[in-house]
């Protein structure tokens, strides 16, 4: 190979460099990547940035319109989802008082949250798993086996304020952002369920199954919402360690309990869980200061 | 050249000052739903305003969970600390109001946004399941106990009251004394 043969390798292989960098970037961060691509070719001359531009403006759309679509597109989602939520783990615990007591709560930490400006259902679910799970718009289900095995109020302030830090953050619904159902929208308006369009709706909370009842979030995603949890519960005024005693508890529970569809499942491993807590406790001086209401707890805790 | 050491010095030290002014002027934003801005470090003193999402407070004092604030239109008082903090929230547009405006303004002490949180939340439980559900329910042969269950959970009202006297009565938060 001559002189002319390495120029070219030479070039090519910077070409790829040019492209591959604000594509791997992108992925992560389609916007910083756009940017990136305004400054290696300003003028817009160069072809292959441009053709990567454009691949690149396709996958921020998608992302865009699954993360970024309205609420009154998101809770019909909801519901859907939770439809096939009550046929998997069972239908509500009959106790209107104790329904009512984790909606006050759960409001009441969901209105420190980051977003704090939808509203949030609870529902206690007559079910033996160790769960709690998250449609996106915000109706969070509870498993009566996990709500008997915590110990005051503080620690379900902690899990409640967990499960609405992924509604916060629409965890779930950047984990599906590629369905097809997505491409393109803007507002779900009347779907006929019969069209391919109600095809894809279906496909699309059939992928949302998947993620929260079988495979579970991206680790990182629960690691945020562990951290959104005692945040949102601090700020509320409960202690935040009620997180780490929850995950203590289930460790002590993982040997003899059922794994399939439960937290154990579909969270990241307990003890990985555990010690971003502890670091996050560090924020926390006062925390053995603050509420866990412990008798509160026990009164509902006694009804089921 | 003869370098003088004394105005540098004098420079260097006058930059700090500012800095440190600077730094001192600390800056929070409400980040909950709505903050009551109280006259005392007490949730049982009077509330002079309720302090809509994304307002911009400046600092004068921290004590004891509360911190004694003052806003752009220069009201001093006093916000709970777990109502505020020191990022920005991301506030979409269409959610921004005027001091004193909209609905939440019309009826002052009642607690802006919340107010239309609550209408919202009453109106759905009315409303039952929206029409996408319901559709959806029919084409997948979702069982009616699932939909019954679903209408029970999302007919559940829960007003702004309930919760504030919910946390009263645990001493939990502002409430703890």
């Amino acid at each position: 190979m001559g002189k002319k043969g390495n120029h070219q390798n030479h070039q090519t292989r910077r070409q790829f460099l040019k492209l591959a960098a604000p594509l791997a970037l992108g992925l992560a961060t389609p916007a910083y990547a756009m940017d990136l691509f305004k400054m290696l070719d300003p003028e817009g001359k160069n072809e292959d940035i441009q053709k990567a531009k454009q691949a690149m403006e396709g996958i921020g759309s998608i992302a865009q319109s699954a993360a970024g679509i309205d609420y009154e597109t998101e809770f019909p989602i909801a519901e859907s989802l939770a439809l096939e939520g009550f046929q998997r783990y069972g239908l509500p615990v009959k106790d209107q008082k104790l329904q009512e007591y984790v909606n006050v709560l759960g409001k009441a930490a969901a209105k420190n949250s980051i977003r704090p400006d939808i509203n949030y259902y609870f529902v206690i679910v007559d079910s033996p798993l160790y769960n709690a799970f998250a449609c996106p718009g915000g109706i969070i289900f509870l498993s009566a086996q996990l709500v008997r095995s915590m110990s005051d109020e503080a620690e379900l302030a902690c899990v409640l304020a967990h499960e609405v830090g992924h509604v916060s953050h629409k965890h779930a619904l950047q984990s599906i952002r590629r369905a097809k159902f997505f491409e393109g929208l803007g507002k779900i308006g009347t779907i006929n369920m019969d069209s391919e369009e109600g095809e894809k709706y279906r496909s699309m909370i059939g992928d949302l199954q998947t993620v929260l009842f079988d495979k579970g979030l991206d680790k990182n995603m629960e690691f945020e919402a562990d951290k959104s949890g005692m945040e949102f519960a601090y700020r509320t005024g409960y202690d935040p360690r009620g997180m780490i005693r929850v995950l203590e508890m289930l460790k002590e529970k993982q040997a003899s309990a059922t794994h399939k569809g439960s937290w154990f499942s579909t969270h990241p491993p307990l003890d990985a869980r555990l010690e971003r807590c502890y670091e996050q406790l560090k924020n926390y001086s006062d925390a053995s200061a603050m509420a866990t209401v412990k008798d509160r707890f026990m009164a509902y805790r006694k009804r089921f | 050249m003869k370098i003088r050491i004394k105005p540098i010095f004098y420079l260097i030290l006058f930059c700090l000052a500012v800095v440190t002014s600077a730094a001192a002027q600390e800056t929070l934003w409400v980040t909950s739903e709505s903050a009551d801005l109280k006259a005392e470090r007490s949730i049982s003193s009077d509330t002079i305003t309720t302090l809509q999402r994304g307002t911009e407070l400046s600092v004068q004092q921290y004590e004891s969970r509360w911190y004694q604030v003052t806003t752009k239109d220069d009201q001093t008082g006093w916000v709970y600390r777990g109502k505020v903090s020191d990022i920005q929230p991301d506030v979409p547009e269409g959610e921004k109001k005027d001091e004193g405006g909209g609905l939440g303004g019309l009826l002052g002490g009642l607690g802006g946004s919340s107010v239309e949180t609550d209408a919202a939340e009453s109106a759905r439980s009315i409303r039952g399941l929206s029409p996408e559900a319901q559709a959806y329910a029919q084409k997948t042969g979702t069982p009616k106990q699932s939909r019954e269950a679903l209408d029970q959970v999302l007919s559940m009202s829960i007003l702004k009251n309930e919760i504030e006297s919910f946390l009263k009565k645990g001493d939990v938060g502002e409430y703890a004394e």
